[in-house]
């Protein structure tokens, strides 16, 4: 009834292959980016931006340049959070080494530096396959948190061994630091968010995320069919890597404030693997579906006991948290292994013919 | 800086051999640690295609089960009885809940769900269990405690005898586990299934039971290696790190091989202890102990992709 | 969502009550973490800190008539849970207690900003002392280069330092190495040889190359910066290794009773520094049993209890409690803001006879803050292991501020023009 796609007539290709076949999808995303841009700003508490609304952009930002890699072009990673620590070194030595550096830029820039260490690394997945890839993204995981522990020059000797964020401003507007409001922190990460997102469902649609996809599926039939196979692996671990690099600088500098090294360790990438495979991988969407329930779920879960009135220790409510992440990744891998997009997908496939079964 | 990184370690070495006796005695000690984990990832893996990452989870899960049924008064045997019967529960209940619906779906499926199922036992644990350091009841379970000195060349080696003992059962339970494999049917079974799936499906193997047992198997090199590491430094859900150890050690001797998780385990446990020492400490800055086995391995993978005793990767269109 | 949010607390509350209008309390939210590796150590101070709230709101009703609501958020020491657990509490909070060097350098920007104290005892960002850069974060006692200072001089005192070699075990954290530029300085001044020996998170149960690298050192002394489980793993392996027992010198956050009963009587002479000591004969602890223990209402046990940790959660909680009623006092209202309570915590002035009064004798040295100075100084025990609990064994140390404060006043402008702008509080003499 709401989804009823009578009368929309495709007589050319072009509108076939177009981004929203159906009339109704475009309409959705429309009411959604009205929230995104404009209720939850004027609505959202200060509490709200902090835990729910900037941290899912981020992640979903995050969990996509995992899903190029690992969704698209076939190959796993465990190493993600590192390479998002690439990205936020990468960030703060800019803006501490050039103050005058347009904040917006540098978090764009600190994106190359991680696509150069992600290739790098990407090598290996020449040779090695499987899970003995995703074991060897680990080395990357290990020796980079380690990097960035050890290399003083880095966190500018600071005795810590941490970063802080200083204030940075555009255009006379605090956008990053502790004096920076929560909002203007927000559209700025919407809009990096919305832009990156376009160009990722736009890459992965071309000639690119076909020769991915076709690496994906069977990397030696593709190789047959005269794709090369180097160039595709390593074109995926660039991109993702660049995603992944502008998502660990606008974590750090647009969100958190500060950062110590072991925040980029392995729990972070398991983090964002769970939102790629639970959001689906091999979809955009799935992304932000996947980032709203491992980031939203705990804090909805936190705040629940309180809200009801029932008498329950902090900790115990930690503990039933950790379970019930763990029980719902295992449930939703049940009922659904390719994730909540294709569970979208089949809900939208009987929103098109309901009311009538068939 | 040439001598430093290629002459300097050798001569220290040589210097103090006594010393270089311990550094590899302790490599040793924590290489057959890790070749217990890697051991228990590769009989699950070999028989189900299951990258079980719970390994580690599990280790702490025994530990503080023993310990914690020991504090309720149980004597100390009876608790290692209650706790293999605690394990084989869990064995049971994974592979009804989590395996049986997953069963033919990708490997990274599965590969997540164990790691869901990681973050369960983590949660329901620190409930059951609380998070509070515990200490292993070593000298209940009749494990001695004092350290053997050695003095070669003039300079002193000390051994401790519960890394002595951890040593012999490791070994004992690698024999075992060998002797079971290859002699008994269930053994057979195991290896059957690892070969090929349908095959043993069709000669009448039940894919249900082999779980079962597989797992529980995990289950009891877990609770030998929960122990011997809870008697080093204690037990708490800090232990579910050394995890991670596991799997280099796991590229290194291959997924399917278990003389190579055992030989990997060694290797690395060595190698590590010696590269820190000699190389990292004076030149590094230290703490290289994290990353030098995951590169190792990832340098030899690049020689060997599929480790230094895994099965010759075979691709098809 | 924040009217929801707000509806559904209040609801919450009304039902809580049974009355639907909503209590005046003090609300200071601690957060916690009884949750994850470092769980063991925070565990016992929580329950300190805790029971001691719940005592005065059993027996004097609260502080100045009102109930003192001391919530637990859990942080399971993830800064990521830290923060949220901040903005969670923010609204109403008068005092935020981070628990953890890493939430602390994160919410310590935040709450210069928002404007609410931050009370981290004897934890923290040692620069923190610096009242007049740091306005809003307290961390009362002592801080950590007080605890370098203190352990140097004690190792002083057993003999000339030029020429001895200290290997400086630390967790590779930033509350690891805070202690290290203080420790630098030392070094170069008393001629001392420094060796900082680094422990990785993933390395704190199995710590044989940091002990090996001791082992071929061969340091006069090793001084322990460590927590949660790397406690436990490096003393049984400096009992392993032989290492004498007398020459270990850990920081406060290395004193745990729980991680010395593992190698027990082999750890006798294990050292720690620590300005808070189980008085057990203190009337406050008899007060604890009537109002809290005996009610069913604590968390801890009969041996927690007699621990170092339990009894520091105590004094930290009745440090909070003294700048509540400071604050009171000076306000006239039993209701303080955030800002009164900078101004208590600021004015704090624990004497023996405030001790005393408190049933506190002997468990903390005296110590008085000011608007300048954040941190009071109160100076430590040196407590050793004699094998089955901790006991005094020195008088009471002071740390050298001539040596400190100098360092304190660079390191504070430091931060502070990293951080510009950041808002100082220009004098310290005016009336607030």
């Amino acid at each position: 009834m709401f989804y009823r796609t009578a009368g929309q007539f495709k007589t050319s290709y072009e509108s076939d292959q177009a981004l929203f076949p159906v009339r109704q999808d475009a309409i959705l995303l429309a009411v959604i980016l009205v929230f995104a841009w404009v209720i939850f700003p004027l609505t959202a508490s200060e509490f709200t931006f902090q835990t729910l609304l900037i941290p899912i952009l981020i992640y979903a930002l995050a969990a996509m340049g995992l899903n190029i890699l690992t969704g698209y072009a076939g190959q796993l990673s465990l190493g993600t959070a590192a390479f998002m620590g690439v990205g936020a070194y990468a960030c703060y030595k800019m803006v501490t080494l050039m103050p005058w550096l347009n904040p917006v830029v540098a978090i764009l820039l600190s994106g190359v530096f991680s696509a150069g260490v992600g290739v790098a690394f990407g090598i290996p997945s020449l040779r090695i396959k499987g899970f003995y890839l995703a074991i060897a993204t680990l080395a990357a995981q290990f020796f980079l948190v380690w990097l960035f522990e050890k290399w003083a020059w880095l966190y500018n000797y600071n005795a810590s061994g941490a970063i802080q964020v200083p204030n940075l401003t555009m255009f006379g507007v605090y956008v990053a630091g502790p004096q920076a409001d929560s909002w203007v922190q927000y559209y700025l990460v919407l809009a990096i968010v919305s832009v990156m997102t376009v160009l990722c469902i736009n890459l992965t649609r071309g000639n690119l995320g076909r020769t991915w996809k076709a690496t994906r599926d069977v990397d030696i039939a593709a190789e047959l069919i005269g794709i090369n196979l180097m160039k595709s692996k390593l074109t995926a671990f660039m991109v993702s890597s660049y995603v992944v690099g502008v998502a660990g600088a606008l974590f750090v500098f647009m969100w958190r404030g500060a950062a110590e090294p072991n925040l980029f360790d392995i729990p972070l990438s398991f983090r964002i693997l769970f939102i790629a495979i639970i959001g689906g991988l091999g979809s955009i969407l799935g992304n932000y579906l996947g980032a709203i329930l491992i980031v939203g779920l705990p804090v909805v879960l936190g705040t629940l006991p309180a809200a009801l009135g029932i008498p329950i220790s902090s900790s115990m409510v930690e503990h039933i948290n950790v379970m019930m992440v763990g029980g719902l990744i295992v449930f939703f891998l049940i009922i659904e292994p390719h994730g909540l997009a294709q569970l979208w997908r089949l809900i939208r496939e009987k929103l098109i013919i309901w009311p009538f079964p068939h | 800086m040439l001598t430093e990184i290629f002459i300097k370690p050798f001569a220290d070495m040589v210097e103090a051999p006594d010393f270089l006796l311990q550094v590899l005695w302790e490599g040793l000690v924590s290489g057959i640690l890790y070749a217990l984990i890697a051991l228990g990832f590769v009989l699950i893996y070999r028989s189900s295609r299951i990258f079980n990452f719970a390994q580690g989870i599990m280790v702490v899960f025994a530990a503080l089960t023993l310990v914690g049924l020991h504090a309720m008064g149980v004597p100390a045997w009876v608790s290692v009885g209650l706790t293999l019967l605690v394990m084989f529960g869990l064995a049971v209940a994974i592979e009804r809940v989590v395996l049986r619906p997953l069963v033919g779906q990708p490997d990274i499926i599965l590969f997540m769900a164990t790691i869901g199922v990681t973050l369960f036992l983590i949660g329901l644990g620190e409930i059951i269990f609380g998070g509070e350091n515990k200490v292993m009841i070593t000298e209940e379970l009749g494990i001695p405690t004092g350290s053997i000195l050695f003095e070669p060349w003039g300079g002193l080696l000390i051994l401790e005898q519960k890394d002595i003992t951890a040593v012999i059962v490791a070994a004992l339970l690698v024999v075992a586990l060998l002797l079971f494999l290859n002699k008994t049917r269930m053994g057979r079974a195991i290896r059957a299934l690892g070969d090929d799936h349908q095959a043993a499906l069709s000669v009448g193997i039940s894919l249900q039971t082999i779980w079962v047992l597989v797992w529980f198997i995990a289950g009891i090199i877990a609770l030998v290696t929960g122990i011997a590491w809870g008697a080093r430094a204690g037990v708490s859900f800090a232990l579910e790190v050394i995890a991670y150890k596991a799997l280099p050690v796991l590229m290194l001797g291959g997924l399917e091989s278990i003389s190579g998780a055992i030989i990997g385990g060694l290797m690395i446990g060595m190698l590590e202890k010696l590269f820190e020492i000699y190389w990292g400490q004076p030149l590094l800055g230290g703490n290289t102990e994290t990353w030098f086995a995951f590169v190792l391995a990832l340098i030899v993978l690049l020689f060997r992709p599929q480790g230094l005793f895994g099965e010759k990767i075979i691709e098809r269109v | 969502m924040k009217h929801i949010t707000r509806l559904a607390a209040v609801a919450a509350l009304g039902a809580v009550m049974g009355t639907g209008v909503v209590a005046q309390e003090l609300f200071a939210p601690n957060l916690s973490y009884r949750t994850g590796p470092f769980a063991a150590t925070g565990i016992p101070l929580m329950n300190g800190q805790r029971d001691y709230m719940l005592m005065l709101n059993a027996r004097d009703g609260g502080i100045g008539g009102l109930p003192v609501n001391f919530e637990e958020c859990e942080t399971g020491y993830s800064t990521e849970k830290g923060v949220e657990c901040y903005e969670k509490t923010k609204g109403q909070a008068i005092v935020t207690q981070p628990w953890s060097t890493g939430i602390t350098l994160q919410v310590l920007p935040k709450t210069n900003v928002d404007e609410i104290p931050i009370l981290a005892p004897g934890y923290g960002f040692s620069p923190m002392a610096d009242g007049k850069v740091f306005q809003w974060a307290f961390n009362t006692p002592a801080s950590y280069w007080d605890a370098a200072s203190m352990i140097l001089q004690y190792l002083e005192a057993q003999g000339d330092l030029s020429g001895k070699k200290i290997a400086f075990l630390h967790l590779d954290h930033p509350y690891g190495k805070e202690p290290l530029p203080f420790l630098e300085l030392k070094a170069a001044e008393d001629g001392f040889e420094l060796l900082p020996i680094p422990v990785g998170l993933k390395e704190m149960q199995n710590q044989s190359a940091q002990w090996l690298q001791i082992r071929r050192e061969r340091p006069d002394y090793v001084v322990m910066w460590g927590w949660g489980a790397m406690n436990a793993g490096a003393i049984t392996e400096a009992v392993k290794t032989k290492f004498p027992m007398d020459n270990m010198i850990g920081v406060w956050w290395a004193g745990h009773d729980a991680d010395l009963k593992i190698v027990g009587a082999e750890g006798k002479g294990y050292k720690s520094i620590s300005w808070s000591y189980p008085a057990l004969d203190a009337a406050v602890l008899a007060d604890i049993k009537t109002h809290v223990v005996d009610a069913g209402n604590s968390l801890s046990n009969e041996e927690e209890m007699q621990g170092v940790f339990y009894n520091r959660g105590l004094v930290i909680s009745m440090i909070l409690a003294e700048g509540i009623r400071a604050a009171q006092e000076h306000t006239g209202n039993a209701q303080i803001t955030a800002s009164d309570l900078r101004w208590g915590l600021e004015n704090l002035n624990v004497t023996d006879a405030r001790l005393a009064e408190l049933g506190m004798t002997g468990m903390v040295p005296p110590f008085q803050t000011t608007c300048a100075n954040h941190t009071g100084h109160s100076g430590g025990w040196m407590l050793e292991w004699d094998g089955e609990k901790f006991i005094k064994t020195s008088d009471l140390l002071q740390a050298e501020a001539d040596a400190i404060q100098p360092l304190e006043a660079a390191k504070a402008a430091e931060y502070a023009e990293a951080n510009a702008p950041w808002a100082m509080s220009e004098t310290c003499d005016a009336p607030s």
